[in-house]
């Protein structure tokens, strides 16, 4: 198995200049929201301020100073691990991102564990007699995760079962893993259950494809005439081969997920990094939402890259060339 | 059995029926107006989980605005003076105060025995130092306003406290009792308040969790009577509808709601809810210095075309009252004090023609959304009623933070707003409505009647007095339109049923988390 | 893709229109959106007798009726002419914000893989940048940046979804670059313009088509969670996603006022979906010639 190593490093270099476009992009675009931390801080009780105590306010902020300045001030802090400080929280916003990264994290891994158990099955009974009926429902349960909003599976599920079934797991203080696996588990199940039927749609039609693909090959013909049972095939050799498309696409959606977790994280309160950054938003911390999104597109990329390199090693055509 | 063990059983049997009648008699007491039901012996222990829809931003009381982050702060600061359920002035950290006969001089003395939570004692240096501070400009302290008549401040001795005085101003005891005026410890800095907290309140600081919770615990050191309960969980649920989904699975014990559809929903089951009129007001603020606004006839004209009623049933649901400029209960304004107390367009039309805008007008009105849930139908309403008076809204609807904006730079004709109220009218109307007042550009409204009313309003101590003269000033602001008030609303306070002794209070403080107790 | 699918069979219109027309769940997701647009369409003219925001506080709350096929909602508002106002705002952004997205999109991918060098390093480098955001968080900083109206939250979402086009476009062109009579035009000294109208773009509409189709239901997707997180559509115009959250309020008393923009919305999903799959199938160069 030979890695390119080459490529990798051009790869690398790239996502670095990428890193530092999203850094400018996102420092802009922050800049131009209407208000500053000062009426994000005060809300209408600003307008009382006098003109020296608004100028105390600007250099205890650090917004007194030219765009530039911030600008490199906040890289040349970033990296040396110094990612700023919330005012609000009065943490540092790395402390408040290695807090928030866990549970995101998780609730990603759990949405695409429960995709993969719901997608994967579901595209071999579609494969398994197209165009039949059982095809027919298949798609359609995909059909109506990719086409149900998180937002409205979200809401239904939890007014339902909390007020008919008493089941609310969100209205407790959030447990992490480590602290309490049981109660941990139990808040993320309505979450990822949520996520994981939005992305299940993609993952059972491209198992789906793959595999009727892979069965009309023939080296699958030849066994069949030999004899070996169709379950042992789907499993062994055709699901082997169909894992390519599907480890890119669960690779793509991390990506969806990271951004689409934000709205699922607010409708169960979830303490995850997509709330980080709306939070940030609505309270005009600079500092948090700059540094946060650069560790959100940080790891998107390495995500990115990790799938191609996987990508890579497992597909026996890209391997031969 | 003998003779003597029996005369006991009897004897304690008789005890033990007195006493299930007496508790069963005290167990039975009803809740009382604006409360919930209390009990003789409130349990102690227990953690009271409080649901807030946000982080509180600001643990530093002289910057503090949020209402999340008040309601916290209130639980961990203690001020000079104090409100007690009915608004009234009370002792707080000055146990008593006499004023000079020419009412210049204040002198306050103060509780002995108290402790800051970091254990140092409380005295005259500390109050100093806070009121000192907050007048400094580079402060920046929200309060600061408040203390404009005070000149100087002197610790007489370790328990005393003169403030001396520019002009009389009957406003400074209540003004004092805000968290805005918190007294704290004379080696307190900012940064170091932020995040180790360090007051004279019931409570302590015991945990904070950003973005999920903040806990404080009893204060064991307290001046006051010990609260019942060992601590409270602030939890933040980011929506309203998550709050009551968990009290419904009584996770939430206690919670305020400012949405009445919600409060709605919350009802029923074991929770209660009970309303409490706010002294915050809805209004649409006019911009009197700006175009056609200037002319007093386009205002009244607005005023006249303007039902009130309607507006509260449609955009509240008829949760609130119509209201005049002065809503705190011992200052109350009759909202049928003005030009129109109800809607009359032939009136309406008379003003515009005297202004000589018989065709009609067009005012550019911003309004907020998010910030709270009546604005944008409020607004439609408006928009709808005047247009009937050939008076055009322009609606703008801005996110908070634009909305905010341009609110504070009095950058808008017409504002559809939610302001705070206080318990005290000068508090509450001073820096709006005079002329030197540092919220004049946003009222854009001023007259030199309005300056000397304001002016004799803090003359005098007298009640009476006082009265009279607020009156004047409500009905002055009516009768030249310089705003619309609108309605007060409710706060809605759900609490589970083993929660008693909590009493909302109508500047939406939760002061009595102190008294509170569960189960 | 390969370029010999491209370039092998010229594509005849007629060819895919049948091919559309055959493909059943392509005919569904065409017949499903159709309706809703022109339910939409009335709403927007007036044809349906209410006004979306006309307020009338005496039949709040009440159920589906004849008069109000969809019910009122809190304040008395016509259920039914709120969520048909709401396709056709969704519908509006949707169509605008892709649009946009195509042509701006297919443009810089064209340019980028016709001219390679310079022009490609350059707006490579900004497709990357956009790439490295999640697409939500994107919308959801751009839409907040701006002033709210529904021209700003298009713009938005068409920001994000401008590096796909890109993408997309720029692929096939640069390995059409390498067809031999491509080549041969280019030697000849034909205008780049001209080689890029007659060549270039007609064998890339296929796919910015399917591109198209796909988009539009993650377009409105994405409107209906900005509006539903309070950052889409300012009220009091309707849209399906602000009508969902204020709903949760209600669906104990009031369930029609959820039902009906929760099945609609995703009603035109499942339609923008079906349609594209069927757009997919017709297009695709394997069932060609069958």
């Amino acid at each position: 198995m030979s890695i390119p190593w080459r490529g990798v490093i051009r790869r690398i270099l790239s996502m670095l200049g990428t890193l530092l476009g999203v850094a400018v992009f996102v420092f802009i675009m922050l800049r131009a929201i209407p208000g500053n931390q000062i009426t994000a801080g005060l809300g209408t009780e600003a307008a009382a301020l006098t003109p020296e105590q608004r100028a105390a306010l600007e250099a205890y902020y650090g917004i007194d100073k030219p765009l530039l300045g911030q600008f490199f001030t906040w890289i040349g802090n970033v990296l040396t691990g110094n990612l700023g400080f919330s005012s609000r929280s009065q943490v540092s916003v790395l402390s408040l991102t290695l807090n928030a990264l866990p549970v995101t994290f998780e609730l990603a891994v759990l949405s695409i564990v429960l995709a993969l158990l719901i997608g994967i099955p579901l595209g071999m009974l579609s494969a398994s007699k197209p165009d039949s009926p059982r095809d027919a429902i298949g798609q359609l349960i995909g059909l109506a995760g990719l086409s149900v909003p998180s937002f409205l599976l979200a809401s239904a599920l939890l007014t339902i079962l909390s007020a008919k079934f008493g089941f609310n797991p969100n209205g407790e203080a959030y447990a992490t893993l480590t602290e309490d696996p049981v109660r941990n588990l139990r808040q993320m199940l309505l979450p990822s259950l949520t996520l994981g039927f939005g992305i299940a749609a993609p993952i059972m039609r491209t198992t789906r494809t793959a595999l009727l693909e892979v069965r009309s090959q023939d080296f699958v013909r030849t066994a069949r005439a030999k004899g070996v049972g169709m379950r042992r095939l789907q499993v062994r050799h055709i699901l082997g081969n169909a894992l390519v498309p599907i480890v890119t696409i669960t690779g793509l959606q991390f990506g969806y997920l990271l951004g689409g977790a934000v709205v699922v994280e607010q409708i169960f309160s979830l303490p995850g990094i997509g709330r980080q950054v709306l939070i940030g938003i609505q309270g005009k911390e600079y500092a948090v939402v700059q540094s946060t999104v650069l560790v959100i597109a940080l790891l998107f990329v390495v995500v990115n890259l990790l799938t191609d390199i996987l990508y890579r090693i497992i597909d026996p055509r890209v391997r031969a060339e | 059995m003998t003779r003597g063990s029996r005369l006991t059983r009897g004897s304690l049997s008789l005890i033990g029926l007195g006493l299930a009648f007496a508790m069963a008699v005290s167990g039975c007491s009803s809740s009382t107006a604006g409360g919930v039901a209390t009990s003789t012996a409130p349990k102690v222990g227990g953690n009271l989980v409080v649901g807030i829809t946000t982080d509180p931003d600001n643990l530093y009381p002289w910057k503090a605005t949020q209402f999340q982050a008040v309601n916290v702060l209130q639980t961990l600061y203690g001020t000079l003076t104090e409100f007690d359920k009915d608004l009234n002035v009370v002792p707080g950290l000055a146990e008593s105060w006499t004023y000079s006969s020419d009412n210049l001089t204040v002198t306050m003395k103060l509780r002995q025995g108290v402790k800051f939570a970091d254990g140092s004692t409380f005295s005259s240096k500390d109050v100093k130092f806070s009121l000192d501070k907050i007048k400094d400009k580079t402060t920046a302290a929200v309060a600061a306003s408040s203390l404009a008549s005070v000149t100087s401040v002197e610790a007489t001795d370790a328990n005393t406290v003169t403030l001396k005085l520019s002009a009389p101003d009957a406003a400074l005891l209540a003004n004092l009792a805000s968290i805005n005026m918190a007294i704290l410890a004379s080696n307190a800095t900012e940064e170091a308040l932020k995040t180790t907290p360090n007051g004279t309140g019931p409570f302590v600081l015991k945990e904070r969790k950003p973005s999920q919770s903040i806990t404080v615990a009893r204060n064991t050191a307290y001046w006051g009577d010990k609260t019942p309960l060992d601590s409270v969980e602030f939890r933040i649920i980011p929506d309203e509808t998550s709050i009551v989904s968990a009290m419904q699975s009584n996770n939430v014990q206690l919670a305020v709601l400012n949405d009445p559809l919600v409060a709605k929903t919350a009802q029923g089951g074991s929770l209660t809810v009970t309303k409490t009129p706010q002294l915050s007001y809805h209004v649409l603020q006019l911009n009197a210095s700006r175009g056609v606004l200037s002319d007093v006839n386009v205002r009244l004209a607005m005023q006249c075309a303007i039902d009130r009623q309607q507006v509260l049933d449609t955009a509240a649901l008829g949760e609130g009252e119509v209201t005049g400029p002065i809503t705190s209960p011992a200052y109350k304004s009759d909202p049928a004090s003005r030009p129109c107390p109800t809607r009359d367009l032939a009136k309406a039309a008379d003003y515009l023609a005297k202004a000589g805008k018989s065709g009609g007008v067009t005012i550019k009105t911003i309004v907020s959304q998010g910030e709270y849930a009546t604005s944008v139908a409020e607004a439609q309403n408006l928009k709808a009623q005047l247009a009937d008076a050939k008076i055009t809204l322009d609606l703008e609807v801005l996110a908070s933070n634009a909305y905010v904006d341009r609110w504070v730079a009095a950058d808008f004709d017409a504002a559809v707003a939610l302001n705070g109220g206080r318990p005290d009218p000068d508090g509450m109307y001073g820096r709006y409505f005079t002329s030197t007042g540092n919220l004049n550009k946003v009222a854009g409204y001023s007259s030199p009647e309005l300056d000397s009313l304001f002016a004799a309003g803090r003359q005098s101590s007298d009640p009476a007095t006082r009265k009279a003269t607020y009156s004047k000033i409500s009905d002055n602001l009516e009768a030249n339109a310089a705003w619309i008030w609108l309605f007060t609303g409710y706060t809605y306070t759900a609490a589970s049923a083993k929660v008693s002794g909590y009493i909302p209070m109508a500047n939406a403080s939760v002061q009595y988390l102190r008294s509170t107790s569960l189960g | 893709m390969t370029v010999e699918m491209l370039v092998d069979t010229p594509p005849r219109g007629g060819q895919r229109l049948r091919l559309l027309l055959h493909s059943r769940s392509g005919m569904a997701g065409l017949v499903v959106v159709c309706l809703l647009l022109i339910v939409a369409v009335a709403q927007a003219v007036g044809l349906l007798g209410y006004n979306p925001l006309t307020q009338v506080p005496g039949i709040r709350l009440q159920g589906p009726t004849a008069a109000h096929w969809f019910g009122t909602d809190q304040f008395g508002r016509d259920v039914f002419s709120r969520v048909a106002a709401g396709v056709a705002n969704t519908a509006r952004i949707a169509l605008v914000a892709v649009g946009a997205a195509a042509l701006v999109g297919t443009l810089l991918g064209v340019v980028a893989g016709f001219f390679l060098k310079g022009p490609d390093a350059v707006i490579s480098g900004v497709t990357n940048v956009l790439f490295a955001f999640p697409p939500l968080l994107l919308a959801l900083s751009l839409a907040s940046v701006m002033e709210r109206n529904w021209f700003t939250v298009a713009v938005a979402i068409a920001i994000v979804y401008v590096p796909i086009f890109i993408r997309v476009a720029r692929g096939p062109v640069m390995s059409l670059r390498g067809i031999e009579y491509v080549r041969a035009a280019i030697s000849s000294g034909q205008s780049r313009l001209m080689i890029m109208l007659r060549h270039v773009l007609p064998n890339i509409t296929s796919i910015v088509i399917v591109q198209v189709s796909l988009s539009l239901s993650w377009a409105v997707l994405t409107e209906a969670s900005l509006s539903f997180l309070g950052l889409g559509t300012p009220p009091p115009a309707p849209s399906l996603g602000s009508m969902i959250y204020e709903a949760r309020t209600l669906v104990y008393v009031a369930p029609w006022t959820m039902i009906a923009p929760g099945v609609v919305v995703v009603l035109l999903v499942v339609g923008l979906n079906l349609l594209g799959d069927g757009l997919r199938d017709a297009f695709d160069p394997r069932k060609r010639g069958t």
